[in-house]
């Protein structure tokens, strides 16, 4: 048995692992970490949104470093790591949502086609109608499910008539996969529906507006398994007409729905790989021992 | 292992009867507590009652009266002038006389004091102005006032006790008696009091004046106050930038919740009176004291509100796409307003129980007429109930006390409003 | 060297899972290699004591083979081993089916001495078979030593080795045809001892195969059914 136990840390066995790669070093500390790049395949060449030199600070505090990822059309990429590395700031990047916070600043080019989305001359509000975002905890408005959905066509005022308006709502929950389970209480309030049918109400929302992309922090880490199992589905379902881009905590879930993977971890992109190559073979030490929990 | 080991069972049981009696003894104190304030509340409310509630009933004599046109020195019924103008006492005192059968001067002197003779002419022109042609000439029934003194002895009577100082001579008591027993003079309840404004007589003295002085005021409190400040807080949660600028008028909000209110009184009479000249003793610049000093209020409780509406729903609508207005109009707002609602009745209740600002701008004058707008010359409730305490008059100190009644009973209206408003708003989600 | 550093999980009980498998795996690993080496001294030395007792730990082997699958099975349904740890346990449960192999191949070669042991004279093709059988028994020494230590460059040497072990077989093979062609009395003897000969082979192919999981645990390549050149290249490509 060569199997050494060692107390040495994490880090330094690391990057003993795979002494003879190309990545520099697999230990992030202050010196080098402009110089890091993302290991693996962190571009795509049909990307519908790509991310370039995208630095976030709060306030003289920087949250991301240099990272570069595109996510490619009608993907499903998943973005894990340990809590605090970045990952949702990023992903709050995708449709400025960390607008709302005053001390946030974010420099980088993000592509949503050829339209650069962080220009500050770019109005937030037709963005967001084509980058929708689900969150982490189900939060349908106080109001009826029909409502609920169709709240954001009425507010971009993509219907004309109320039977358009009903058509919508009825489709997008029908792609939410809620619309038999509610089609007889449409006036009910959303909030009197289960966590999971919650979740999927958000979702309807979201794609009522016909998004292009959508955004997923976390979207069932509130929900028991077979919420979990039906949002899970539906994410796969989706795909077929968004892309989506989805951030988790739950590895497995990410090697369930994901095309691609990258991982977070401390405001660096370390990789990005095929889902099966990151959890069968991942090309970084720290993807390594976070995927297998050997830190957290 | 020789030492016998104390199990941890034992040691927790032995601690176990202290920390009993321990919690025992503070939940006591609680109790003790709760008690001492239901028992300030039960001894306040049933003194005030005790008082306040013999101010709603008057004792009135039933007389008949000769509406006769010449003693009136009425000829022409359709003439207003003549009707406010008519000699309605000369007619009451002949009832009088009549129904004591008197006709000495001293016993028609004695007669006539029994009487409020003044307060049960109004009555009369009262109904003279309604139908002065149907009753003129013709001898009616009338419910005559019977003057304080007579009320007050005979509310004393009933009551246990020393019957009371009295000055009524011998005859009067035993014309008094006899009424009673007649069933002319009774205990009536007392419209009067609801109807009339101030009077320098106790028995003609009424709250309306009052009533709709406060109501005016809280009117012109309200209409300035609840969009001003729904306004204010939404500006400040929602869209003004966190610097020391907005730090510091946070701060000044909150300074001037405990600004004592006579402060805001003496700002009105600088500034409304003083400087912009606004008539003086008007609900109008009543109300915009009153406004000054509920905005804080407002102000706090309407950010608290904004403040617990859920930031999963403000993110929900932002990455939908709407716009900064639309989340505060579609989903902030309906969801802050129970809480706003609330803070702005309890902050009018404040306004409407205040008396320092509003005796600082005039509105503590004696207004006998009752208000039609906000800027006729008006006085509120609590002002009314502290000039009539101020009255040696034994009447007014009673009808202090009903006034008194009144105002807790709007403020208890208010606050149910209040509570009503905040559940109902609430229970459609 | 590599590492894959199992005894660096944040749930202490996940390492001792881990390190039980590997353990117990090496400890059916060196069963099985005395196996190997008592049955080839059994065959040369004419004991049928000695093959008789390979024919007995065969149970045991068995018996481990299918503990060892049962704590694979139990580590993916409570861990749901990922990178690593996953190709550490698919390797495991891999090759554990080529040692149980190697001990049914061992217990041929045991049941072939006490079929040999009848006959009297000693019969040609014994040399070959005690050349084969160390060479034989070297190499699923190597293959176990590298899977302990993930050594790569050692299991290289192990599938190169194999390669060198069919050549011996072949040529052991054409010495006994020749001979059995000579005398045709010779023939049921000599097919004993090419049975033999036959399952050392069989032996150095699982042996090779355990190599090849060693890539595949270490590495993550799948390097089956490739020549070791091309093994070789693959490594290589990949460290560069």
């Amino acid at each position: 048995m060569n199997n050494s136990v060692t107390t040495e840390s994490i880090a330094p066995l690391a990057s003993e692992k795979t002494p003879e790669k190309a990545k520099t070093s697999n230990v992030i500390t202050e010196e080098n970490s402009d110089a890091y790049t993302t290991v693996g395949q962190a571009f795509s060449e049909n990307a519908k949104m790509s991310m370039r030199n995208v630095n976030v600070f709060y306030d003289e505090k920087q949250a991301i470093y240099d990272v570069n990822l595109d996510i490619g059309t009608n993907e499903v990429v998943a973005m894990i790591g340990p809590s605090g590395c970045g990952k949702s700031t990023f992903l709050r990047c995708l449709n400025r949502m960390n607008d709302t916070i005053d001390t946030c600043k974010v420099t980088g080019k993000f592509l949503l086609e050829d339209q650069d989305i962080n220009d500050r001359k770019m109005d937030v509000v037709p963005l967001r109608a084509r980058v929708g975002m689900v969150f982490q905890k189900p939060n349908p408005f106080p109001k009826s499910i029909y409502d609920n959905v169709a709240y954001g066509a009425r507010i971009h005022g993509l219907a004309d008539r109320k039977s358009d308006l009903d058509d919508i709502v009825e489709t997008s929950l029908q792609k939410a996969g809620l619309w038999n389970e509610v089609k007889d209480r449409l006036q009910q309030p959303g909030t009197s529906l289960s966590g999971g049918q919650q979740q999927r109400l958000c979702i309807a929302r979201t794609i009522a507006v016909s998004p292009e992309v959508i955004l997923m922090d976390e979207p069932c880490s509130a929900l028991d398994p077979i919420a979990t199992a039906r949002i899970e589905e539906l994410i796969d379902e989706l795909s077929q007409n968004y892309t989506i881009a989805i951030v988790t905590h739950s590895m497995q879930q990410a090697a369930r729905v994901s095309h691609r993977t990258a991982y977070f971890h401390l405001g660096k992109l370390i990789e990005v790989n095929e889902t099966e190559k990151v959890f069968t073979n991942p090309d970084h030490g720290l993807t390594e021992a976070y995927i297998t929990g050997r830190f957290g | 292992m020789t030492k016998p080991e104390i199990k941890t069972i034992d040691k927790v049981n032995r601690t176990l009867g202290k920390r009993y009696r321990a919690e025992k003894r503070f939940r006591l104190y609680g109790m003790l507590s709760i008690g001492f304030g239901l028992l300030c509340v039960l001894f306040l409310f049933t003194n005030i009652i005790g008082k306040g509630l013999s101010g709603f009933t008057y004792h009135y004599l039933q007389i008949s009266v000769e509406m006769d046109a010449t003693t009136l020195e009425i000829s022409d019924t359709s003439d207003l002038n003549q009707i406010l103008a008519g000699n309605y006492s000369a007619v009451v005192k002949r009832g009088a006389y009549e129904y004591f059968d008197v006709s000495s001067r001293r016993d028609k002197s004695a007669a006539r004091k029994l009487l409020s003779v003044d307060g049960t002419g109004y009555l009369l022109q009262d109904r003279f102005k309604v139908d002065a042609k149907e009753i003129i000439n013709t001898k009616s029934m009338v419910w005559a006032l019977v003057d304080d003194k007579v009320d007050f002895y005979l509310k004393r009577l009933g009551e246990p006790g020393e019957p009371g100082k009295h000055e009524f001579s011998e005859k009067q008591l035993q014309w008094i008696h006899a009424a009673v027993e007649s069933g002319d003079l009774q205990k009536r309840f007392n419209w009067a009091f609801f109807n009339n404004g101030d009077s320098a007589h106790s028995e003609e003295a009424g709250i309306r004046g009052a009533v709709m002085g406060s109501f005016y005021l809280l009117l012109v409190t309200l209409a300035l106050s609840f969009p001003i400040g729904i306004a204010t807080a939404i500006y400040l949660e929602e869209y003004a930038p966190k610097n020391k600028w907005t730090d510091l008028i946070e701060v000044n909000i909150n300074n001037l919740a405990a600004v004592p209110s006579i402060i805001f009184g003496l700002l009105g009479l600088a500034i409304f009176l003083a400087f912009f000249g606004f008539p003086r003793s008007t609900p109008l610049v009543g109300g915009f004291v009153l406004t000054l000093m509920t905005l804080p209020t407002i102000i706090i409780s309407s950010r608290a509100s904004i403040k617990a509406v859920p930031p999963s729903i403000r993110e929900a609508a932002y990455g939908l796409g709407s716009s900064k207005m639309q989340v505060t109009l579609h989903h902030v707002l309906p969801l802050a307003m129970p809480g706003m609602l609330t803070g702005t009745i309890i902050g009018l209740a404040q306004a409407l129980g205040e008396s320092a600002p509003l005796l600082m701008i005039g509105m503590a004058a004696f207004i006998p007429e009752v208000p039609t707008g906000v800027s006729d010359p008006a006085t509120a409730l609590p002002m009314q109930i502290f000039q009539w305490f101020r009255n040696a008059d034994a009447g007014f100190s009673e009808k202090a006390s009903a006034a008194i009644l009144v105002l807790l009973m709007f403020l208890i209206v208010m606050n149910t409003l209040a509570v009503w408003a905040r559940r109902r708003l609430e229970r459609r989600w | 060297m590599d590492k894959l550093n199992i005894d660096q999980h944040i749930s202490q009980q996940y390492n001792s899972a881990l390190d039980d498998l590997k353990t117990e795996f090496l400890e059916l690993g060196g069963i099985v290699e005395q196996q190997i080496v008592n049955a080839v001294k059994a065959i040369t030395d004419v004991d049928t004591v000695l093959a008789q007792e390979v024919l007995m730990t065969e149970k045991e082997v068995d018996e481990r083979e299918m503990q060892l699958d049962d704590l694979c099975t139990q580590i993916i349904a409570r861990r749901q081993p990922t990178a690593s740890d996953l190709r550490l346990v698919m390797a495991i449960s891999k090759s554990t089916r080529d040692l149980e192999r190697i001990g049914d191949e061992a217990n041929k070669i045991a049941k072939m001495a006490i079929a040999i042991s009848d006959s009297e004279d000693l019969p040609h093709g014994f040399s070959e078979l005690r050349n084969l059988g160390r060479h034989v028994q070297e190499i699923v020494n190597d293959s176990l030593t590298a899977f302990a230590r993930y050594d790569i460059d050692m299991a290289l040497k192990v599938v190169n080795k194999d390669k060198e072990i069919d050549r011996e077989y072949a040529t052991a093979m054409r010495e006994l045809i020749t001979y059995m062609m000579e005398d045709p009395r010779n023939i049921s003897r000599s097919m004993n001892v090419i049975w033999a000969l036959r399952s050392l082979e069989r032996i150095g192919d699982h042996a090779s195969n355990i190599s090849e999981q060693i890539f595949y645990l270490v590495k993550g390549l799948d390097v089956r059914h490739q020549t070791p050149d091309e093994m070789a290249q693959q490594v290589n490509k990949q460290r560069k």
